[in-house]
């Protein structure tokens, strides 16, 4: 309270004179202190402080008449939050918020892709039971027509209902789609002989270890490259994306450093790597980061392939299935063991004659006797 | 008497826009802070009204300009609306900037005449020679338990006038934005201040003198699951309400439409082309509305994209009720919730 105003004094009286204070400017009053007394027409009444306080000002002399709800005096302190001579109540903000948030217009632009339809189209589409998100729409601004669900329905009905990409699956048929778009690949391929190798050579231990033969010839290999800025990433630590099969899509877990570990451990970490995959347990971060990929599909079938390669990486080793084959040496005709390469590199920043001197390292290392 | 009235002392003491002090302010205290920024701005900007001088206005949103800028700048008025917002036309075309203050909304009906009739018209009647750039404030709204024509929301009347710009600020921070682009627009703006949010927050706003743009809503909240459309103080209640439609894991746009006319349609549009649903809260009566409009314009420019019908929360279509019964009339929380669910099922 800052004001002090005169109370009702009862028995309907409207005013009162003062006759003597108690208190003056300056003075520390306490609640129930008298702080002036008052006369009415039937008597002196002694008016107690409200609150403890000190008096700012006081209001009208002795002799002078007030009328109830006029001001008698002023306490100092705090003062109180002046909201106006209002009618009405105020709703007063207890406390604050800091900077407000907002966006001027609109944060979007038009490029909106959902299927577009009408009320009754869609009620149409619920009756024949056709999914209007996958339909791309014939009529005015690509609106899905009734013909266009009629032609739907009949598709559905002849040769079932198509599944929607989901999950795995679905990100591979973007990441193919935007890397064929992007990237200039060329494949090269070439057959190396391993006749030198023992019994059940670990294979894709083999493959690792020769490619990070031919990352070391040639460095460039094992990159990034930063098409919208045109820039190459060159990378000091072999990462290899291992391309994993499973039924519910293409993983490709990332074996790390694979120059500075051990033949054990870069089996032993594989093996985790495949187990996480198949459990389905593998962080994503496990998945990213590769700076150079192998995909061994000769373990299933295939001589010969094209790897496409996924952006920012700029080179892919596909190894096919071994193969016997007759050859001459010095010691006559003999038969030898091969296995076919598939080697995919990005023409835009990979010269052919780096991409051969790459292979050449890579078959050089896994001809070597281990 | 013989008191001496205070004269203009900007040029002497001249303030400039201050980018560095942040103000904790309340709605009604940013809107006196872009009335003293204006008037230290342009000495063409004066202030006319009931009680807007010497005591500074009835909700203290003109207090100290009277002291700061001068008897001849900031002017107590008659009661008399329609002189108010006459003499403002006149002062607008003759290179003045009037910012004239209507005590309640409930008493700007007097002042239409000259609003319509002339302020909106001034432009093109005179083919662009005279303008009019005025400013015509006045609190409305309900809530603050008011006796009779104090609590009306009757923004619609004046955003169907082409030639009147119509705003209405939620925050302190628009507030002080758009009063500020208000003052300077070429022609006239109604300012409508929805008085229970005048000191109902406090924001940090710097006292720069930044107008914010009067062509564009505001889009507060980003969801991809309905967008909420309101205004004025409704805007508290949408976002109590988008809160709580959140909870229950929806993703909710808010948009506060901030400019009545000419409205930003684009943004609306935009949004609801994402969400696909819609729910408009105002709290005047329904009955040919600012949320009428706002259906209209989803349904022209946005049928192809909607999942659900347009749909709105409102006042009633009656008077508004005495003070004892207006928390029955004003729309909740809760009545946007459950409205915006049956939008948000519907198909």
């Amino acid at each position: 309270m800052k004001y002090f105003k005169l109370p009702d004094l009862g028995e309907g009286l409207q005013e009162a004179e003062i006759v003597e204070w108690h208190a003056k400017e300056g003075n520390q009053v306490h609640t129930g202190d008298t702080l002036v007394s008052v006369e009415t027409a039937k008597a002196i009444v002694d008016i107690p402080s409200p609150q403890d306080g000190i008096i700012a000002a006081c209001f009208g002399k002795e002799g002078d008449l007030v009328h109830i709800g006029e001001p008698l005096l002023e306490f100092q302190g705090e003062q109180q939050e002046d909201s106006g001579t209002v009618v009405g109540k105020m709703q007063s903000a207890e406390t604050h918020s800091e900077r407000e948030q907002f966006t001027i217009g609109s944060p979007y632009r038009n490029d909106c892709t959902v299927a577009l339809a009408t009320p009754a189209i869609k009620a149409l589409a619920k009756r024949l039971q056709v999914d209007i998100s996958a339909l791309r729409g014939s009529g005015n601004h690509n609106m899905i027509t009734a013909e266009d669900l009629e032609n739907a329905a009949k598709l559905n009905q002849q040769h079932g209902k198509a599944i929607p990409l989901k999950g795995v699956r679905r990100s591979m048929a973007r990441n193919m789609a935007k890397a064929h778009a992007e990237v200039v690949k060329v494949t090269i391929q070439d057959d190396v002989d391993i006749h030198t190798w023992n019994q059940g050579e670990d294979i894709t231990m083999r493959l690792v270890r020769a490619m990070g033969c031919g990352c070391r010839s040639e460095p460039n290999l094992n990159a990034w490259y930063e098409s919208e800025n045109d820039s190459l990433r060159i990378i000091e630590q072999v990462d290899i994306g291992i391309a994993v099969d499973t039924p519910d899509g293409l993983f490709v877990p990332v074996l790390r450093n694979i120059t500075a570990r051990s033949n054990e451990d870069l089996r032993d970490g594989l093996n985790c790597l495949r187990e996480d995959v198949k459990n389905r347990t593998i962080p994503p971060k496990e998945m990213t980061g590769a700076t150079i990929t192998l995909s061994n599909f000769g373990t299933i079938a295939g001589r010969y392939g094209n790897p496409i390669i996924v952006p920012p990486s700029v080179a892919i080793l596909g190894a096919g299935k071994c193969y016997s084959q007759v050859v001459e040496t010095d010691h006559g005709f003999t038969g030898h063991r091969f296995l076919p390469l598939s080697f995919s590199f990005d023409h835009r920043v990979i010269t052919g004659g780096e991409a051969a001197r790459f292979l050449r390292a890579v078959m050089d290392d896994l001809s070597a006797e281990n | 008497m013989g008191m001496q009235e205070p004269m203009d002392q900007s040029q002497l003491h001249p303030m400039e826009p201050d980018t560095k002090t942040l103000h904790v302010v309340t709605m009604v205290e940013a809107i006196n802070m872009a009335l003293h920024r204006a008037m230290s701005a342009d000495p063409s900007v004066v202030v006319l009204g009931e009680d807007v001088a010497t005591n500074g206005g009835v909700f203290r949103a003109t207090v100290d300009l009277k002291q700061r800028f001068g008897c001849k700048r900031v002017m107590d008025t008659p009661l008399a609306e329609t002189l108010i917002a006459g003499i403002s036309v006149g002062m607008a075309a003759q290179n003045l900037r009037p910012v004239a203050e209507i005590q309640f909304m409930g008493f700007i009906y007097a002042a239409v005449e000259h609003m319509v009739s002339h302020a909106a018209r001034l432009r093109n009647r005179t083919r662009g020679r005279l303008h009019c750039p005025m400013v015509l404030r006045a609190p409305y709204g309900g809530g603050i338990h008011a006796p009779e024509h104090h609590s009306e929301s009757t923004e619609a009347l004046f955003a169907h006038i082409p030639g009147l710009r119509v705003v209405v600020p939620s925050s302190p921070t628009r507030a002080y934005g758009l009063l500020i682009s208000a003052i300077e627009d070429p022609d006239p703006v109604v300012f409508l201040e929805p008085k229970r949010v005048y000191r109902m927050v406090k924001q940090e706003i710097f006292d720069d003198g930044v107008g914010l743009p009067l062509d564009t809503c505001y889009t507060l909240k980003q969801g991809n699951d309905i967008t909420l459309i309101s205004w004025g103080a409704m805007v508290h209640e949408t976002l109590q309400a988008a809160q709580q439609l959140e909870q229950k894991g929806y993703s909710v746009e808010v948009i506060d439409v901030a400019t009545l006319s000419p409205m930003d349609t684009d943004t609306l549009v935009a949004s609801v082309e994402k969400t696909g649903r819609a729910l408009v809260i105002q709290e005047a009566a329904r009955h040919g509305g600012i949320a009428s409009e706002i259906c209209a314009t989803l349904q022209e420019q946005a049928f192809r994209h909607l999942k659900a019908p347009v749909a709105r929360v409102t006042g009633f279509d009656i008077p508004m009720p005495y003070f004892k019964n207006e928390h029955i009339y004003m729309p909740t929380v809760d009545d946007i919730v459950a409205k915006a669910i049956t939008v948000l099922e519907a198909i």
